[in-house]
């Protein structure tokens, strides 16, 4: 090995890694400090400026006239329930398009990646009539639904990078001890997978939290609207907007998802560096 | 092996349950709003068929050229800066990162779970101009390039430009977050004895790291045009496709069509548009894969 | 051949009695007090917000003292986002009940669609047709372009522009009656350094509502109107001049650097801490002017000066741009007599309740004190009082994608990126297009 020294081009590399730290730490730390402002403040003073004091008015009014509390609620029930489902479908799509032996696999797995090329806002109008005509409008069904459905591409995407690199000795290994396809599955792969699953939990959790479109349209009940919808009641007929509550709202809704990653990522990374694929 | 991995039942349970969900609520209404642009008008208002005559508008319609000239410019140079900065981002975890690697890593991946109303509330203060300089034009007032200061995405020279710097900042931890994963399945002991043979880094990268990556970058590179012909969102939220129509893209344009001008069926014959760019996009790109792999 | 005959007399019997059907279907609905009944609401208005609150409570005020059995359910959606939900809804055949939407061509395209209530005939059977004012029924029915009401006012809005008045003491400015003299208070103001405008070149319409300020009292109050209706060119040189003088105050600096980045509030906020010296806005900005939180100067420091003359003899100082904002609809196929219940009840009580309890004018009449109300409000109830006339703003007869080209190329002119003349061509060319 080296030795120890401080050369320059050490001192470069520091350099560059706490300025790429930094300017992405910043944003959450501006995030939480622009929640504490009063709306005067958000033209006087340079948006950089700390806050003048801790004005926790935003915070109330965020919870009780965005109905936070209830739409927390709503927003976690659709997301958890929405998360399984493409976690468990996306893996056995997956482990299907790449390991098991079948006609029509290279056709399937191409068929579920042309969703990752759908405009979202194509399917808005035809999805409606869909759940207008059977009566799922305004359901907790017709919203988790399309989670899964437009979930599935980029989950079955990542996850089969994944699944193109499970050792088939491991399978074939199982096989002669016995294993049926489902025991495979459910103690091999899924164990195997470990880092997919959460990969995959991770991103869909941002983007289902973040949902705002399909909400919107879907749900007109008060009762079963989501996290995000909560935004809209800070702006007005002529678009004036309380931005110290919108702030609010928004780091009410952003610190789960950070507490969340926090905990998920460490898993994550312990199971790249150390996990049973790299063998 | 092959009774158990060719398990017909298997793979209909496996598959099936997706399969219905994916069809019935993304590829149905696809096809549904292709049958639509077919069709001229507001569903329900005043809905009559008309042939492709949406598809002939789109030859003749100025707004949707320059709609396409923007998304082509915007993909351009945000997918080559999310993929090249996604991977000197984890090239950077992987070779220079000694201290606080796991915190590092979680850091440089914030930007990814922002909503992006707020990302572009942030983007829009930090390229402020009025009432208050924002960070940007703060900094080169400050270093005495006060020429320089100016209405970064108030003009149409540069909002273009700042949109993608906002959706670049957004993605480059996704990326770096795939490199990496690959970054780390390429053995020590190459590398070690790369370095003894006397290798550059440079020479290290190119003839080594950046082949061994070659699959996973394709990967990118299609991850990275799918979501960028579809830019919707981050535009609305830094620009609002202003000024005039300087980022205005196609999905924009086509929200406005179907939702704001009511017609319907034209903005389903855009939307198509954009599905058929994203599919032909992927193909070219795979098409490089194929070659050279 | 008797059978063809027959089945031709069949036909047209059926005609006439579908004739009949519809013709039925136009005759007014007996109010029924007591049926039971859930209406669905779609509303832009958050329940907390004092239109919400406005319209809640009459919803409630119905239950509580005429109709136990009726009951509403209220949807909020962010006015953005209503033109979406609108279009999903139509789509489906599933209109609410009552639901806000935007006056001028949309309404007008669910009016030939027939698939709104005709609410003048609905009052005239009730005897209530004068409570709605006369100065809102005229505004709407002229952006419908029809002679009955197929809306209800929810608000009533004159537009011009506000002043900040401790920023003109300290400017030694006074506030100008004419357009020249606007130009000169801006020039004085530029040179001491202030910040003449503020205009939310982000959001577009604000500054598009200059361009209308100067054109209405340069052409008078329908010249946009005659343009729209093809009667005039948009190219012609008083719309041109028009937006020049825009492009030309742009372009002296007076609405400061890269306006086009600023949104409303934003802009608003500048007026009221002083960070410039005038804006035009709505009376809907009253609010923020009596609200001590977003205005820590008080209510006092900010005048109303509507919009300077140039030509008393084309439009006259009262004649101010007006507006009912957000109109209210009512479904056509959900209509029935519950409905007309609350529809009665609504315009009867509204404009008491609205004034009484929250002094703000709707467009409907009130006959309550107007006592214990803000400077500033009364301004603006006086200046809708005295405005004999009015006039729309610029988009507001416009299509969908001429309005969408005024919007957007306002920000090129802002931006010196294209002068009046240009502006002018491209609005005319997205109205022929689309014409």
């Amino acid at each position: 090995m080296e030795k120890k020294t401080i050369t320059p081009v050490d001192v470069i590399k520091k350099i560059i890694i706490a300025l790429v730290v930094i300017v992405d730490a910043y944003p959450i730390f501006w995030l939480f400090t622009c929640a504490f402002k009063k709306s005067s403040e958000f033209v006087t003073k340079p948006s950089f400026a700390l806050p003048e004091g801790l004005y926790l008015k935003n915070f109330s009014e965020a919870w009780t006239r965005g109905n936070m509390g209830l739409y927390f609620r709503n927003s976690l029930i659709y997301t958890a329930l929405a998360l399984v489902f493409i976690v468990i479908l996306s893996m056995t799509i997956g482990f299907a398009v790449t390991q098991m032996e079948w006609k029509m696999k290279n056709f399937f797995a191409d068929f579920f990646l042309l969703g990752l090329m759908v405009p979202v806002a194509t399917a808005l109008l035809p999805l409606f009539q869909i759940y207008n005509n059977t009566g799922l409008t305004n359901t907790r069904l017709c919203l988790v639904l399309t989670y899964i459905a437009f979930g599935l591409s980029l989950s079955i995407f990542l996850v089969t990078g994944y699944m193109r690199s499970l050792p088939r000795e491991i399978l074939e290994a199982s096989v002669i001890d016995g294993c049926g396809i489902y025991s495979m599955m459910w103690h091999i792969v899924f164990p195997l997978m470990k880092n997919a699953a959460v990969t995959v939990l991770v991103l869909q959790f941002f983007y289902k939290w973040n949902d705002l479109l399909f909400s919107m349209t879907f749900i007109s009940d008060s009762k079963l609207k989501t996290i995000q919808t909560g935004l809209l009641y800070f702006e007005n007929e002529f678009g004036t907007k309380d931005w110290g509550a919108i702030f609010a709202s928004i780091a009410i809704s952003v610190f789960p998802m950070l507490i969340i990653y926090m905990i998920l990522n460490k898993t994550v990374i312990e199971g790249m560096t150390s996990g049973a694929v790299k063998g | 092996m092959k009774h158990v991995l060719g398990n017909k039942k298997a793979i209909a349970l496996f598959v099936v349950p997706g399969l219905i969900l994916y069809v019935g609520l993304v590829f149905v209404p696809v096809i549904w709003s292709f049958v639509y642009s077919l069709y001229s008008g507001t569903p329900g208002l005043s809905w009559s068929f008309s042939g492709l005559k949406n598809y002939s508008k789109l030859l003749i319609d100025s707004k949707f050229h320059e709609s396409l000239m923007v998304t082509i410019r915007y993909i351009l140079t945000t997918m080559l800066g999310m993929v090249v900065l996604g991977l000197a981002l984890a090239m950077m975890y992987r070779f220079w990162l000694v201290k606080f690697k796991n915190l590092i890593r979680t850091i440089t991946f914030f930007p990814v779970i922002l909503p992006t109303v707020a990302v572009g509330q942030l983007f829009r203060k930090i390229y402020e101009i009025q009432p208050n300089y924002g960070l940007l034009n703060s900094i080169l007032d400050a270093i005495g390039l006060h020429d320089l200061v100016q209405p970064w995405i108030g003009q149409a020279s540069t909002a273009l430009g700042c949109l993608s710097v906002m959706d670049i900042w957004v993605s480059v931890g996704f990326y770096a977050v795939i490199f990496y994963g690959g970054l780390i399945d390429i053995p020590d002991d190459i590398i070690e004895a790369a370095k003894v043979d006397g290798c550059s880094s440079w020479q290290m990268f190119k003839n080594i790291i950046f082949p061994l990556l070659r699959p996973i970058t394709i990967t990118c590179l299609v991850f990275a045009f799918a979501g960028t012909v579809k830019v919707f969102e981050s535009a609305i939220a830094l620009t609002n496709g202003g000024p005039g129509s300087a980022t205005t893209t196609l999905s924009m344009y086509m929200y406005n069509v179907a939702f704001e001008y009511r017609n319907y069926g034209y903005g389903s014959a855009i939307a198509i548009v954009i599905f058929l760019i994203c599919i032909i996009g992927t193909r070219i790109i795979r098409f490089f894969d194929v070659k050279e792999a | 051949m008797k059978k063809k005959a027959m089945a031709l007399v069949m036909a047209a019997a059926t005609a006439i009695s579908l004739m009949a059907g519809s013709l039925s279907v136009s005759a007014a609905t007996d109010p029924d007090t007591s049926a039971e009944k859930k209406i669905k609401v779609l509303s832009i208005w958050a329940e907390d917000s004092a239109d919400g609150k406005i319209l809640t409570g009459m919803l409630d005020n119905y239950t509580k003292d005429v109709n136990p059995n009726f009951s509403y359910e209220y949807e909020y959606v962010s006015a953005s986002d209503l033109s979406t939900k609108i279009s999903t809804l139509v789509a489906s055949n599933d209109l609410p009940d009552l639901f806000a939407y935007s006056a001028g061509v949309p309404l007008r395209e669910l009016i030939q669609a027939g698939k709104v209530v005709n609410v003048s005939e609905e009052l005239k059977a009730m005897g209530d047709e004068d409570k709605v004012m006369d100065s809102a029924k005229s505004i709407m029915t002229s952006l419908s372009d029809t002679d009955d009401l197929y809306d209800l006012p929810f608000g009533m809005n004159i537009e011009g522009f506000w002043y900040n008045k401790s920023v003109f003491e300290d400017a030694g400015v006074e506030v100008p009656t004419t357009w020249d003299e606007l130009l000169q208070v801006c020039d004085t103001l530029k040179e001491k350094g202030i910040q003449p405008i503020a205009t939310g070149g982000s959001d577009k319409w604000p500054t598009t509502r200059i361009v209308n300020a100067y054109a209405y009292r340069t052409m008078g109050a329908d010249a946009v109107k005659k343009a729209c209706e093809g009667e005039t060119k948009f190219t012609d040189d008083g719309f041109v001049a028009a937006a020049q003088m825009v492009a030309d105050m742009a372009d002296k600096g007076y609405f400061g650097e890269g306006a086009t980045t600023v949104d409303n509030t934003t802009a608003e906020g500048m007026l009221l801490n002083g960070q410039c010296a005038m804006l035009y806005d709505g009376s809907w900005f009253t609010s923020s002017i009596t609200d001590e939180e977003t205005n820590p100067s008080g209510e006092d420091n900010i005048g109303f000066m509507g919009v300077p003359v140039v030509d008393e003899s084309v439009s006259e100082a009262s004649e101010l741009p007006a507006n009912c904002g957000n109109i209210l609809c009512l479904s056509q196929d959900k209509y029935d007599g519950a409905m007309a219940g609350f529809l009665q009840y609504f315009v009867e009580n509204v404009g008491n309740y609205a004034m009484g309890d929250y002094q703000s004018v709707r467009g409907y009449t009130y006959d309550v004190d107007t006592k214990d109300i803000s400077s500033v409000t009364q301004t603006v109830i006086d200046a809708i009082a005295d405005a004999k006339t009015s006039t729309a703003w610029w988009e507001a007869y416009m299509n969908d994608e001429t309005k969408a080209t005024a919007q957007d190329n306002i920000q090129s002119v802002l931006n010196g990126d294209m002068d009046g003349a240009a502006y002018m061509d491209s609005i005319e060319e997205a109205y022929t297009i689309s014409n």
